[in-house]
């Protein structure tokens, strides 16, 4: 039981940050698909500053620095060039995806993997079974509470919810729909890749092309599974990585009875089930979901 | 007329600011850009047997397109053209495993047809789910993408294994010359001529049909074309598996074609270049014939660079994700704009 609460956590943990992410960006008005994206540069410049510098704390700037840039770069384009949120969204993962690929054959010569020295500092072997889970883990029920507690219970969360819900309302007390649509997106840049270098630097301490396989995305649909709530956001992504988890059980336990391919499904069916559940509770209006993601 | 020109400007504007930005992460990678884009034009234009590597990727890459432009008319962004695309292979694979001793001719027939099928139905269930509950097609159709990889790779490492291959790609044993509708070029009149037919039957069923006319009306004012009598859900689910089935085919033909077998992971760029060119294209079926001989040669320059120049292949899937980054795009800054014209 101990194990499985750890392994949840080390896997849910990433997608939660992302998440988090997610639910500041949407409750701005913005469906940001560009997760994928954050998430891979995230993971990738926290190992190479990592690998670069020796230090696991510029690693980490390093990622956020670069989230927060593609953050910035995905704003300009929706809100001043008015580009289309969900096809700029799935650009900006490309070119997360294709940069990162990019910039790693740039720098090591071949394709392939880079081992950072060092990863995110873990509690120890003192706390036991627990002792594998790193800081950015311990500190995720805190980052939840607090972007829900920002969401929630202060003016400036009202104003974003206001943004994203009734932008006519949010001109009208004087917050700039815009404006809020900026913070959200770069402080998602920052949650975003918390979260990447926590897929790396949490894990093996290694980055390797195309690692995120769709958690980026995932982290998406745990938003729409969680409506919009960062708890509710939160649960769905540990659900997901619950049946990841549980899959890879299933894999030691039936052996070839369980072939390794349909395991590694799972995640992905587990997703479309929990965003139709999500829409079958929220009624399934036809054009519900159209009219928030292209307004 | 006007109109379409500007429209054309805009994209053109737009794909310059992408390969601007582009030259930027170039040259903080430390390669030269204005090399990396002379390298990138001679591998998709220039070099020798460029032109015809170039055919070879459109023409799979526009069928592909043609179903995006059908899909995104109606207003559903059926971004699982890859899934799709693979599901077609499979199919068409499965086909031939299965028709062993069938003459030839019917084979590639029902492998082709087999292809359309599989593919219809990979875009069948999210499409189902859109127009049932209003599920987010978007995602569904992406996780579906992530499923059609794994069960790709499944069936070439498992029950179409080819018990001679040895690579490290694993794929299904060659398909027999007579069934293949090309040699490896991948030219050939069978891929030409049904390049052309999906294009003519897309443009008429877009330009001269009630369901391509009620499918963009939809796209821009689903209440209204409710209002009118159309059946909503019915043209919806239209657009869902007509973009499925010529993304089957897409995927049909390349495994019948140049590929002439089924390769575990085959064009892992192929979807997300399709919906580009529909996109740059504007939607429109006759432009996306320019736009995806384009494409196609950046699709064949991707191949080019890292044999014959030496550089990262990533730098075309660079370009293509910027490109998708602002082609949407449909205003400029003020402190961009030209001032304006008063309106006569």
């Amino acid at each position: 039981m101990i194990d499985l609460i750890v392994a949840v956590l080390r896997t849910g943990t990433p997608m939660i940050y992302v998440a988090m992410a997610g639910v500041l960006a949407q409750r701005a008005g913005v469906w940001n698909l560009g997760l994928e994206g954050l998430m891979i540069t995230g993971a990738c410049a926290s190992v190479v500053v990592t690998e670069q510098t020796g230090s696991v704390a510029l690693g980490l700037a390093g990622a956020i620095a670069f989230s927060v840039l593609l953050s910035a770069l995905l704003w300009l384009v929706i809100e001043k060039l008015k580009a289309n949120p969900i096809i700029a969204g799935l650009g900006l993962t490309g070119l997360g995806l294709g940069g990162t690929d990019f910039g790693i054959q740039a720098v090591y010569g071949s394709e392939g993997a880079v081992t950072a020295p060092a990863g995110i500092p873990t509690l120890g072997p003192g706390f036991g079974p627990f002792g594998v889970l790193d800081l950015l883990v311990i500190a995720m029920p805190v980052m939840v509470f607090a972007v829900w507690f920002l969401c929630r219970r202060t003016r400036f969360g009202l104003r974003l919810t206001a943004s994203g819900e009734h932008p006519f309302a949010a001109r009208s007390v004087g917050a700039d729909p815009a404006r809020m649509r900026l913070i959200a997106l770069l402080l998602g840049g920052v949650l975003a890749g918390l979260g990447g270098a926590d897929l790396s630097l949490g894990g093996l301490d290694i980055f390797s092309t195309g690692m995120t396989a769709g958690r980026g995305f995932m982290a998406f649909s745990a938003v729409i599974f969680g409506a919009g709530h960062p708890v509710g956001a939160a649960f769905a992504a540990l659900f997901f990585a619950l049946v990841e988890f549980l899959g890879i059980k299933a894999q030691l336990v039936f052996g070839e009875n369980a072939p390794r391919d349909f395991v590694l499904m799972l995640p992905y069916i587990a997703t479309v089930l929990g965003i139709w559940i999500s829409a079958r509770l929220r009624g399934g209006a036809l054009l519900s979901a159209t009219e928030m993601r292209d307004g | 007329m006007r109109a379409r020109l500007l429209a054309v400007g805009w994209a053109m504007a737009f794909i310059a600011l992408a390969l601007i930005l582009c030259g930027i992460i170039f040259q903080a990678s430390g390669f030269s850009a204005p090399d990396m884009f002379a390298s990138i034009l001679d591998g998709a234009f220039l070099s020798d047997g460029a032109l015809l590597h170039d055919l070879r990727w459109a023409c799979p890459l526009f069928v592909s397109a043609t179903g995006v432009i059908v899909a995104f008319r109606c207003g559903y962004f059926n971004v699982g053209t890859q899934g799709q695309f693979y599901l077609g292979g499979i199919g068409a694979a499965v086909a031939v495993a299965m028709l062993p001793h069938a003459p030839a001719v019917l084979v590639t027939l029902a492998a082709i047809l087999a292809g359309m099928a599989f593919g219809a139905l990979w875009a069948f269930w999210p499409g189902w789910l859109r127009i049932r509950s209003g599920t987010d097609e978007v995602i569904t159709t992406l996780m579906g993408n992530f499923i059609a990889v794994l069960l790709l790779v499944w069936l070439t490492s498992g029950p179409l294994k080819d018990p001679a291959g040895s690579g490290q790609v694993t794929s299904s044993p060659p398909i027999p010359a007579a069934i293949r509708i090309s040699t490896d070029t991948g030219v050939s009149g069978w891929i030409i001529a049904l390049t052309v037919l999906v294009g003519v039957v897309t443009w008429i069923l877009v330009n001269r049909t009630a369901f391509g006319v009620l499918g963009g009306l939809a796209g821009r004012n689903p209440v209204m074309v409710t209002w009118q009598g159309a059946r909503l859900s019915r043209l919806g689910l239209g657009a869902f598996l007509f973009s499925g089935a010529t993304a089957g085919l897409a995927g049909a033909m390349e495994v019948l074609g140049p590929d002439g077998r089924l390769v575990s992971g085959f064009s892992p760029g192929h979807g997300f270049t399709a919906v580009l060119i529909a996109l740059v294209a504007n939607l429109s079926v006759s432009g996306s014939v320019v736009v995806a001989l384009f494409f196609g040669g950046l699709a064949s320059a991707s191949l080019y660079l890292p044999v014959i120049a030496g550089l990262p292949s990533a730098a075309i899937d660079m370009v293509n994700a910027a490109i998708a980054l602002f082609i949407t795009a449909r205003s400029l800054p003020a402190w961009l704009r030209l001032p304006k014209r008063n309106r006569s």
